[in-house]
């Protein structure tokens, strides 16, 4: 009972994920239709420019403890976990054949700052950097036992883009010769697939959280 | 009670696995027998000069008949390009193209003809080019000398022009010239590999053709096209770029048929010229071809001959389907199989049949060289007079004497040295007809001269004619019949699939899978304790491997992620490492074995990359390549020198770790000091060897022959030694003192230790590399499994094996293996490795140290290393009897879970080839991994059994 939750109503939680939604529908709009395949760098440039700033201000809003954490640090911790999630992001990639190349390098930087956004940043913003809610919200069994919307609002999506990313690889050894096989296409749609539906995801447990708290408030 | 059970049950478990290798090589030999279709090449060769067993009648090979042969191939020419559209139901936007050759053979019937050509499968360009020119069925082994070496052993067609002074010219398809490297007087090659490249063959066939028709220098041109093929390939069939380029054909064949009319006079270069049109495969709709579909093998050939042969030959032609074209003219089309083209232009240029032609003299093509149609009047002096036809109809008989007893020969030859040969009942029914066809020829031959000359009865002499020409046909009919026969026989023996067979190997396959999967289910039922079962890593763990093999056996159904096979496996594999890892951070732990495992992966892969680029030939390595960009950046030089030492570096490395582990892990002291010394020698040679081979340092002609020949052989004499002494030990060493985990891990550490020498110098100077690599990813495994081990600390040290460390076992091996510069087609063998200590072939010891190489760092190694993943690290210190027992029965369950990753991939593999066997990669892509996979499997299995007997 240290730390003070903030409870996350259900309409909240669909302001948040929605906030995060426009952000990547604003920057396909801006780039159009297909400039993820012509021009992947460009693409998932603008996607970083327009997701970061909503997910970090979103999130730093949800952060834990608000009294002693102010919003500003909040998102300075997001600022920070951004370039350290999308190493770790880069570093699995290339472990699982991503291509290191001159032409490749900056499409992988931007992909992985997308993933850094899915994934680690809104952690990074909500728990900084708390060792116990790193484990809790990195298990699978957050599901089961948590009793906080937040979690659910961070674990379901940034899981959902990782396996999204890891299936969307599947694609690319084939010999199908289409523009969108190459790296990192196809597992951007994967990954971006892949968060909206954890999003969706996170939108149910959180609704079910409430259902199940009220039936007990009863 | 516990020790005689746990004897008994010691000694099942190799039966066990051997009853298993025996299954699957029931099922494997089925499945080989119905789908690898097996031919024996012979390098035998016909000579102008043959005579034995000649028959009368035919005293020697035909007389040419035509004096300058134009072959132009349109590669993949569908039979609906040339043939009028009224011969189909539908018109199609493609029919109706090649008009120049639907105008000859209406306006010009009796020199101009449209024939249905039907190949062979599988219609791959090589093997449609192989079967043209040899006249036989190629199939995927062709057992033969020159096992692996694109140029043809087998006597054919352009061997025989070369012998024969027949000049040729070449201009096309580089496949020519790797069949036929040294046949041709002059040849113009172009690039075939780029499919999306419509044109640069082509340009350059165009270049060259109608200059070639206005020179005397040669006797046969070829012009080898490609447009159709690539078209068809990225385009389809029906599309614009492929009526564009079938227009532009027309173009061509215009201006080449008005050139050799306008030089077809009488005395002119082209007067006695044969010009055809072929193509050597069809293609579907979407361009495909390989397999055997009616679109892939009906194909096209025009014949056309400037000088026009008498009228009679239209009796025969006149059976053939005729229809009107768009202009309302007749044109008819004839029938005829590919395998009697190259001995139907053997007859026609006059030279010897190639000897493993199986083919018959096409009548129609045959007749429609006026050359044919000559008077060559046999005892003129005892014959009556003969007409044109009858004239022919002797002429042609006698070719296909020759062409009879050339088979026949043949056929003897074949069936006495081949390694699967023909039944003999089977034998006995061809060798009959040919027996009756000849006695008839011979009775025919006396029927035509009567023995009354003088008499001049008109109707004698019309009863006679009748006589003779019924007779000879007859006879062609006699012929004819003893050459379809035996094609049929040699078709159903080499090209056609035996479904039942197949059916029967793959359904042994998974009934010994399932068996498999029964044991090890089983064991794990008896061994599992109530506490490791409530765990909650249990099944999860045991679903996580289980989904990753079934992943990469179900990766097999693609042709795409077979030649991507090291990467699926180096994904999967950093795959469980990152499972690994997130599985640590979830409980706030930092492991850095997990991390080392990661990086590891790293130079995997990049290793894997590198193998991979050597697949394709002449290419460059990409500028985005590390290696490149460190080679830029510290010069060529640095880098030559870093190769040459980095090896030797590298292998003191390895010698240093592997000692340091002997003296842990070996405690008895005859066989650690034995082994040791054993290894140190070994390492010694080895760097002996590599440096007599470098340039950095001069040596004296001895020393350089010590290094390179005799170091080797050293290094294989110590590694026998080594496994003797270890066989020595295994039988005969005392071991009541000993527990059974340090039994295991000295035996384990004696057969690594002979086995890595061996295997290090097969593999080059890439093999300490390699060789650290591995051990590091093993040692980040065992350790993890350790740390595994010391989380459940169950008390009683009974519990199962982990099966995700299996599966990483199973998948580093499989890493290894292109990590290695391998990749399963045969071109991928390091014929090199073959040749480390030796100079002279020698097919046992040459083809043990190619399959020590292929196999050692995939098979070998892993399969002899898995007890170090089966040891009960923890709690060493527990009741002998007890941890005995374990580690005997996770030793069982390892070997099982190994074997059975391996037979699921196997039998995928199987599944794979069955359903792609008409796929057009079938014989270059899905038959080589089918046996890799067999051999494979069958190679673990027997591992496996060995181990089983050698560690329990």
């Amino acid at each position: 009972m240290g730390d003070e939750a903030t409870q996350v109503s259900a309409s909240s939680a669909v302001a948040v994920h929605a906030l995060c939604f426009a952000g990547i529908v604003a920057a396909h709009q801006l780039s159009g239709r297909g400039m993820l395949v012509s021009n992947p760098a460009y693409a998932l440039r603008l996607l970083v420019v327009f997701e970061a700033p909503l997910v970090i201000a979103v999130f730093s809003l949800l952060r834990r403890n608000p009294k002693r954490c102010s919003f500003l640090k909040a998102a300075a911790r997001g600022l920070l976990g951004l370039p350290i999630g999308a190493f770790l992001n880069a570093f699995g990639a290339i472990v699982l054949g991503a291509p290191i190349g001159i032409k490749y390098w900056a499409a992988t930087t931007y992909w992985s700052l997308l993933m850094s956004l899915f994934t680690f940043v809104p952690a990074a913003c909500v728990f900084g950097a708390s060792k116990v809610n790193w484990q809790a919200v990195l298990s699978h069994s957050i599901y089961c036992g948590s009793t906080d919307s937040v979690d659910y609002m961070i674990s379901a999506p940034a899981h959902g883009a990782v396996i999204g990313a890891w299936l969307g690889a599947w694609p690319m050894p084939l010999d199908w010769e289409r523009p969108w096989q190459e790296w990192p296409i196809s597992v951007t749609y994967g990954s971006v697939a892949g968060h909206l539906i954890g999003m969706a995801i996170s939108l149910a447990l959180v609704v079910t959280h409430k259902r199940r708290g009220r039936a007990k408030a009863d | 009670m516990a020790a005689p059970g746990s004897h008994t049950r010691r000694r099942a478990w190799p039966l066990l696995f051997l009853a298993v290798l025996m299954f699957h090589s029931l099922a494997i030999y089925l499945f080989t027998r119905g789908f690898l279709l097996t031919r024996t090449e012979l390098d035998v060769h016909s000579h102008r000069d043959d005579r034995i067993g000649i028959s009368p009648g035919c005293s020697s090979w035909p007389p040419p008949a035509v004096d300058r042969l134009v072959i132009v191939v349109l590669d993949a020419l569908r039979f609906d390009f040339v043939a009028p559209s009224t011969f189909f139901q539908e018109r199609q936007p493609w029919m109706d193209k090649l008009q120049v050759l639907q105008r000859l053979a209406a306006d010009e019937k009796t020199s101009a003809r449209i024939f249905k050509a039907l190949a062979d499968p599988p219609t791959t360009s090589l093997q449609r080019l192989k079967a043209l020119t040899t006249g036989g069925l190629p199939t995927f082994i062709d057992v033969g000398n020159s096992f692996g070496a694109p140029a043809i052993v087998e006597d054919n067609i352009m061997h025989q022009f070369a012998k024969n002074g027949k000049r040729v010219v070449m201009m096309g398809d580089d496949t020519w010239i790797q069949l036929y490297p040294e046949h041709f007087n002059k040849s113009y090659p172009y690039p075939s590999f780029n499919v999306k490249d419509l044109d640069t063959v082509d340009n350059g066939v165009i270049e060259h053709l109608l200059p070639s028709l206005h020179k005397n220098d040669w006797d046969v041109l070829i012009a080898h096209f490609l447009g159709v093929d690539h078209a068809g390939h990225i385009f389809g069939v029906d599309s614009t770029p492929m009526i564009q380029k079938l227009e532009q054909y027309n173009r061509i064949l215009e201006d080449v048929i008005d050139t050799l009319k306008s030089l077809s006079t009488s005395g002119g270069p082209h007067e006695n010229t044969l010009l055809l049109v072929m193509g050597d495969h069809g293609q579907t709709l979407n361009g495909d071809h390989g397999g055997g579909t009616a679109e892939e093998v009906e194909t096209s050939l025009f014949a056309w001959s400037p000088k026009t042969p008498p009228n009679a030959v239209l009796s025969v032609l006149g059976k053939n389907l005729c229809n009107a074209d768009l202009h309302g003219k007749e044109v008819c089309v004839s029938t005829m199989q590919q395998l009697d083209f190259a001995v139907t232009i053997a007859a026609l240029l006059g030279i010897p049949f190639p000897f493993g032609s199986i083919g018959r003299v096409n009548p129609e093509l045959y007749a429609l060289s006026a050359g044919t149609w000559d008077n060559q009047q046999i005892g003129a002096n005892d014959c009556t007079q003969q007409n044109d036809l009858e004239a022919w109809m002797r002429r042609y008989a006698e070719a296909l004497c020759i062409n009879c007893w050339q088979v026949k020969r043949y056929i003897d030859r074949y069936s006495a040295t081949s390694v699967i040969g023909f039944r003999a009942e089977d034998l006995n029914h061809v060798a009959d007809l040919y027996s009756k066809a000849q006695a008839n020829w011979s009775s025919v031959l006396r029927s035509t001269c009567p023995v009354e000359t003088s008499s001049q009865d008109e109707l004698k002499e019309c009863a006679n004619k009748e006589c003779t020409s019924s007779a000879l046909r007859l006879q062609i009919d006699a012929y004819s019949d003893f050459l379809e026969s035996f094609a049929k026989l040699a078709r159903s023996a080499w090209t056609e699939f035996d479904l039942w067979l197949m059916g029967i190997g793959l359904s042994v396959m998974i009934l010994s899978v399932s068996t498999q999967a029964c044991m090890l289910v089983k064991l794990n039922i008896d061994q599992i304790s109530e506490k490791e079962r409530a765990s909650s890593s249990f099944i999860p763990k045991n679903f996580f491997a289980f989904a990753l093999v079934a992943i990469r056996a179900a990766s097999f159904l693609s042709n795409s992620y077979i030649l991507a096979e090291g990467r699926v496996a180096n994904f999967l594999l950093a795959t469980s490492c990152i499972a690994s890892v997130w599985h640590s951070a979830t409980k706030g732990k930092f492991i850095i074995e997990e991390f080392v495992f990661l990086l590891l992966n790293i130079f995997i892969r990049f290793g894997i990359e590198f193998g991979m680029s050597k697949q394709i030939s002449g290419s460059i390595i990409s500028n985005d390549h590390p290696v490149s960009i460190i080679c830029g950046l510290f010069g060529s030089s640095f880098c030559s020198d870093l190769m040459e030492i980095f090896p030797i570096i590298s292998l003191t490395l390895v010698a240093y770790i592997i000692l340091k582990c002997i003296s842990y892990a070996i405690s008895h002291r005859f066989l650690k000091y034995s082994v040791m010394s054993g290894s140190i020698l070994s390492y010694i040679f080895i760097a002996i060897h590599w440096a007599s081979e470098s340039t950095l340092l001069s040596h004296t002609k001895a020393t350089r022959e010590t290094g390179i020949s005799l170091a080797p052989r050293l290094v294989y004499t110590i590694g026998g030694l080594s496994l003797a002494i270890s066989a020595f030990y295994r039988l005969f060493g005392s071991t009541d003192h000993l527990k059974m985990n340090e039994r295991i891990t000295s035996l384990s550490a004696v057969m690594l230790c002979s086995w890595s020498p061996t295997i290090l110098i097969l593999l080059g100077r890439q093999g300490p590399f390699v060789a650290l690599i591995c051990m590091t990813i093993a040692w980040c495994i065992i350790k993890l499994q350790q740390k595994n081990q010391r989380e459940l600390k169950l008390d009683k040290g009974i519990h199962a094996a982990d099966s995700v460390s299996v599966t990483q076992w199973s998948f580093l091996a499989v890493c290894l293996f292109y990590l290695t510069g391998h990749w399963c087609t045969f071109d991928g063998l390091r014929y090199g490795a073959a040749f480390i200590g030796f100079d002279h072939f020698h097919i046992i010891r040459q083809g043990l140290l190619l399959s020590i190489d292929t196999f050692g760092v995939s098979h070998i190694l892993p399969v002899l290393s898995l007890p170090f993943i089966a040891i009960c690290w923890y709690n060493s210190a527990s009741k002998n009897s007890k941890v005995n027992d374990a580690t005997v029965t996770r030793l069982i369950q390892v070997l099982l879970m190994y074997g059975l990753i391996t037979s699921i991939t196997t039998t995928l593999t199987i599944i794979c080839v069955t359903i792609q066997r008409r796929h057009l990669m079938v014989w270059g892509l899905f038959a080589p991994k089918y046996v890799f996979d067999a051999i494979g499997l069958l190679l673990t299995d027997l591992l496996v059994v060995l181990a089983s007997i050698y560690y329990s």
